[in-house]
């Protein structure tokens, strides 16, 4: 005796075909070292930029403070007094910072590479020890500007 | 043997001929003696290999110099005395140790914390800290040193932070080479990441176990480098060293499974690796079964699973591969099909097994707050209180690692583009751990070492190639091309000026390098050199002003109470209560009951009759609070207020939080809530505070930490009398009164 589903189904399938397919399998292929290093990096510069700290404390993307002779509210970009905390638009500012700098300082060793070109050596060299000084000067005055005692 | 090329030889000066005596005679000895004296030294000139030994080992001694001088501040500012809170437990079971021995260790039950439930020490503590400071105590006491437990206690964080960077120098030479061994050593020795926690003073776990994860890290990638079963043994009793040690060990026994996992699926998986990662697994995990604390967790708790579920993989993707080479194609598919279903199978029953009958225990709040950052905020407000355990922001990224921010990424940059198993680990780890240290703030010493590493690998690569740009000879002629080979864009390679652009470069990395070191020298003088036991502030006219406070405090209290007398404060001072004030709490640092904890809570913010009860329930003879309304002191008790009521809110419902707060903030002026001007903690902080004068210019009863006049200026304690209040208002002390039909 057959159970009652099992004849419907039975029936359905009657009239069905399955559709031609040509079905790869399901192992995905590794990406290659340079994909994985920027997905490595994008990560970096999530993280760097304290995204942790904007998803669990939700601070504004930016402060904001009254002028107290005008009246008018003044953006306060730097979170002050504190060296735990930030406002979500100075923490990704700053992970590009650091970002720029480390792609700075591989462009400089890519810069030594043999077998290019010359023009392109000196692109990535020049460009290399831009983005370094760039990044550090940008860097140390940001942290200047949130502790206004340091290195002092 | 080396012998120093500075030193001249046993100068036998060779005979000069009989000359004329007459000027140029006498020059022309001098010469000739100079000359004779030169061919001497220059028989003990070194080879370039020794000459580069004595380079390399006299580098590591100023390394090794340094990481222990660089955290010497407080110490020579103040004194060799203990800081911060946990570290007064560890100190006090050290002593202990040193002065009962072993078999009293084990088995002590401490009945002067956690009144009245007392607590089982022996087997509720990471044994490795003391244990390696009685040694070292009991190693000097041989050697006839008569030094004094406590500053053994104090001088061990700074002596293992030094051995850190010797196994970091060792560490970078397994990954690249031995130049990037001494930056590593280098950066290690002055991060103000690791820094923060090993300072001298800091007597705490993490001092320690840093050093005994490196090592263990170390012996571990040697191990997989190798195949040899010697290193991967050497490396289960590390693990076993840092099970002893540090909580943390979690993370090894975590981190290791994810490595095996990602080298078998990009194809490295090697008998090396096998060897190294069973050997671990199996003889770490027996290892650390014998420290009791941690007992049987390697098979019963859910965070070890993930080890335990590799162990297994391993061993049947061996199999399949060992088949594999055996048989032939089409026979291994079918082999292979019923190999994953019958291992899918068996895995997911054993684990179903496992949890639904309890056996296997899920992952505990503090460890699943890593993987679920808002968990602890929403669930459990004693995780979410400690300021520890806040997520990272930027600056606090900055603070730790200046440059190597930027070295990070470029690193990677090096270690993607020639993979080898070695720098996988060292890549798995950074990222892991800088993950983590973006949950949690205090976890940037975690990743310290892997950042330090990774940092190397970038500046001595660069270096490596900028200087052999800078060694390469200038070519005079270009060569002529023969035949039909065009070169692409110009014939000259080399870049105009490139010798002045290394040169360049060479001083840009000298000047980050020389910043990097200010800053982490500045850093930890003054962040990172604080024994927050002793507080101190810059008057106005520049002195620096020393609040002892808490000290003077605990030292009344030894003196001027009786033996078996208890405290009740909050629970951050416990351990520094039993310590110094050798009297009996009610809870400490420990913090493993969450409902003691919480009724203390409900009794600091309940009214003063309904606090009292539950005091007098408690034996409750003094109670301790931390002020910080006159001096501008900001972690002190009305500040933590808000944990006090949340916690004690999370266990006993009647403490709500809305009664405390006006307009969603807590607040202790005028505007203030009214149950917050009736509870304790309130009363306790601000009793005669009405009639102080803080600051110039402002209205008596000024919280200088807070910024306002206080509410309520003019109280009597119907409770409670004042025992003691030190100088400068920072700690205050107050005695119940006994009951009305007792007096």
């Amino acid at each position: 005796a057959m159970d009652p589903v099992e004849h419907a189904v039975r029936l359905i399938y009657k009239g069905l075909r399955p559709p031609r397919m040509r079905l790869r399998s399901l192992v995905p292929e590794l990406p290659s070292p340079m994909t994985a290093f920027f997905l490595v990096l994008a990560s970096y510069f999530l993280v760097v930029s304290g995204i942790i700290y904007d998803v669990i404390v939700e601070p504004p993307g930016i402060g904001s403070r009254q002028d107290p002779v005008t009246g008018a509210i003044r953006p306060v970009v730097f979170l002050p007094g504190r060296v735990n905390g930030q406002y979500i638009i100075e923490g990704l500012s700053s992970g590009f910072m650091f970002v720029l700098g480390g792609m700075g300082i591989v462009a400089l060793d890519l810069a030594t590479h043999k077998g290019w070109s010359k023009n392109v050596r000196m692109s990535f060299g020049l460009g290399g020890i831009a983005a370094v000084v760039i990044a550090y000067a940008m860097s140390v005055l940001f942290i200047r500007i949130k502790i206004p005692a340091y290195l002092h | 043997m080396e012998r120093s090329s500075s030193k001249a030889g046993n100068g036998q000066a060779s005979k000069i001929s009989a000359s004329p005596d007459d000027d140029q005679g006498i020059f022309r000895r001098a010469k000739r003696s100079i000359d004779d004296l030169i061919t001497q030294a220059r028989r003990f000139r070194l080879k370039t290999k020794q000459q580069e030994l004595l380079i390399r080992v006299s580098a590591l001694l100023l390394i090794y110099v340094l990481a222990f001088a660089t955290r010497l501040f407080s110490v020579l500012r103040y004194e060799s005395v203990i800081h911060e809170f946990d570290p007064y437990f560890n100190y006090r079971t050290t002593l202990y140790l040193t002065q009962k021995g072993f078999y009293e260790f084990w088995n002590w039950f401490d009945y002067e914390s956690w009144y009245p439930l007392g607590r089982i020490i022996g087997g509720t503590l990471y044994p490795g800290l003391m244990v390696t400071a009685a040694l070292l105590y009991w190693t000097l006491r041989l050697l006839s040193f008569a030094v004094h437990i406590r500053d053994v206690c104090v001088l061990t964080a700074p002596f293992f932070a030094s051995n850190t960077a010797m196994v970091g120098y060792f560490f970078g030479k397994e990954l690249k080479d031995p130049g990037t061994g001494l930056v590593a050593a280098a950066f290690l020795a002055i991060c103000p990441g690791y820094i923060s926690r090993s300072v001298a003073g800091s007597y705490d776990n993490e001092g320690v176990a840093i050093f005994a994860l490196l090592l263990t890290f170390y012996l571990f990638v040697k191990a997989v480098n190798t195949g040899s079963l010697a290193w991967a043994v050497a490396s289960a009793f590390a693990y076993f060293y840092m099970v002893s040690a540090w909580g943390g060990y979690i993370f090894i026994i975590n981190l290791l499974p994810i490595y095996v996992l990602v080298l078998l699926v990009t194809g490295r998986y090697s008998l090396r690796l096998y060897v190294a990662y069973n050997t671990l697994y199996v003889l770490g995990m027996l290892l650390a079964m014998q420290i009791r604390f941690v007992g049987f967790q390697h098979v019963q708790s859910g965070e070890h699973m993930a080890a335990m579920g590799v162990f297994f993989l391993m061993q049947v993707f061996y199999l399949v591969n060992w088949v594999k080479s055996m048989v032939e194609p089409k026979l291994f598919q079918a082999f292979l099909k019923i190999a994953v279903i019958v291992t899918g199978g068996a895995g997911a029953l054993a684990l179903g097994v496992g949890m639904a009958t309890g056996y296997i225990s899920p992952w505990t709040g503090r460890f699943y707050s890593l993987l679920d950052p808002t968990y602890a905020k929403d669930h459990i407000p004693i995780i979410a209180s400690v300021s520890e355990h806040q997520p990272t922001a930027w600056s606090s990224f900055m603070f730790d690692y200046h440059l190597l921010l930027f070295l990070f990424p470029a690193g990677l940059f090096f270690c993607f583009r020639r993979p080898t198993d070695a720098t996988i680990f060292i890549m798995i780890y950074g990222l892991t751990s800088l993950y983590f240290a973006g949950v949690m703030v205090r976890l940037i010493l975690v990743a310290t070492p892997a950042v330090c590493l990774i940092g190397a690998i970038a500046v001595s690569s660069t270096l490596k190639n900028v200087c052999g740009l800078l060694r390469e000879k200038p070519v005079g002629k270009v060569p002529e091309r023969q035949g039909k080979d065009k070169s692409k864009g110009g014939s000259d390679q080399s870049i105009p000026f490139q010798r002045e652009a290394c040169i360049v470069v060479l001083a840009g990395a000298l000047y980050l390098l020389t910043s990097y070191a200010l800053h982490c020298t500045w850093v930890t003088s003054e962040a990172y050199s604080s024994p927050s036991i002793v507080l101190a502030a810059r008057q106005s006219n520049g002195d620096r002003v020393i609040f002892d406070d808490f000290r003077e405090a605990y030292f009344w209290l030894q003196h001027n109470t009786p033996p078996d007398a208890k405290v009740m404060s909050w629970w951050d001072y416990g351990y520094q209560i039993t310590a110094m004030g050798n009297r009996t709490v009610i809870v400490d640092n420990n913090t493993w009951n969450n409902t003691h904890i919480a009724t203390v809570g409900r009794a600091m913010s309940s009214y003063e009759d309904e606090a009292y009860e539950i005091m007098r329930s408690l034996d409750v003879d003094y109670v301790l609070v931390v002020f910080g309304g006159v001096t501008g002191y900001s972690s002190d008790d009305i500040n933590k207020f808000l944990w006090m009521v949340r916690i004690g809110g999370g266990v006993f419902p009647v403490i709500k939080e809305s009664d405390y707060l006006n307009n969603g903030e807590y607040r202790i002026d005028a505007a203030a809530a009214p149950k917050m001007l009736e509870c304790l903690m309130y009363k306790l902080c601000y009793y005669r505070f009405g009639e102080v004068s803080t600051e110039y210019g402002k209205p008596p009863g000024w919280d200088r930490a807070r910024g306002t006049v206080i509410g309520k200026k003019d109280f009597e304690l119907e409770y409670l009398d004042e025992a003691f209040t030190t100088s400068n208002w920072i700690v205050r002390i107050y005695k119940l009164k006994p009951p009305a039909n007792r007096k």
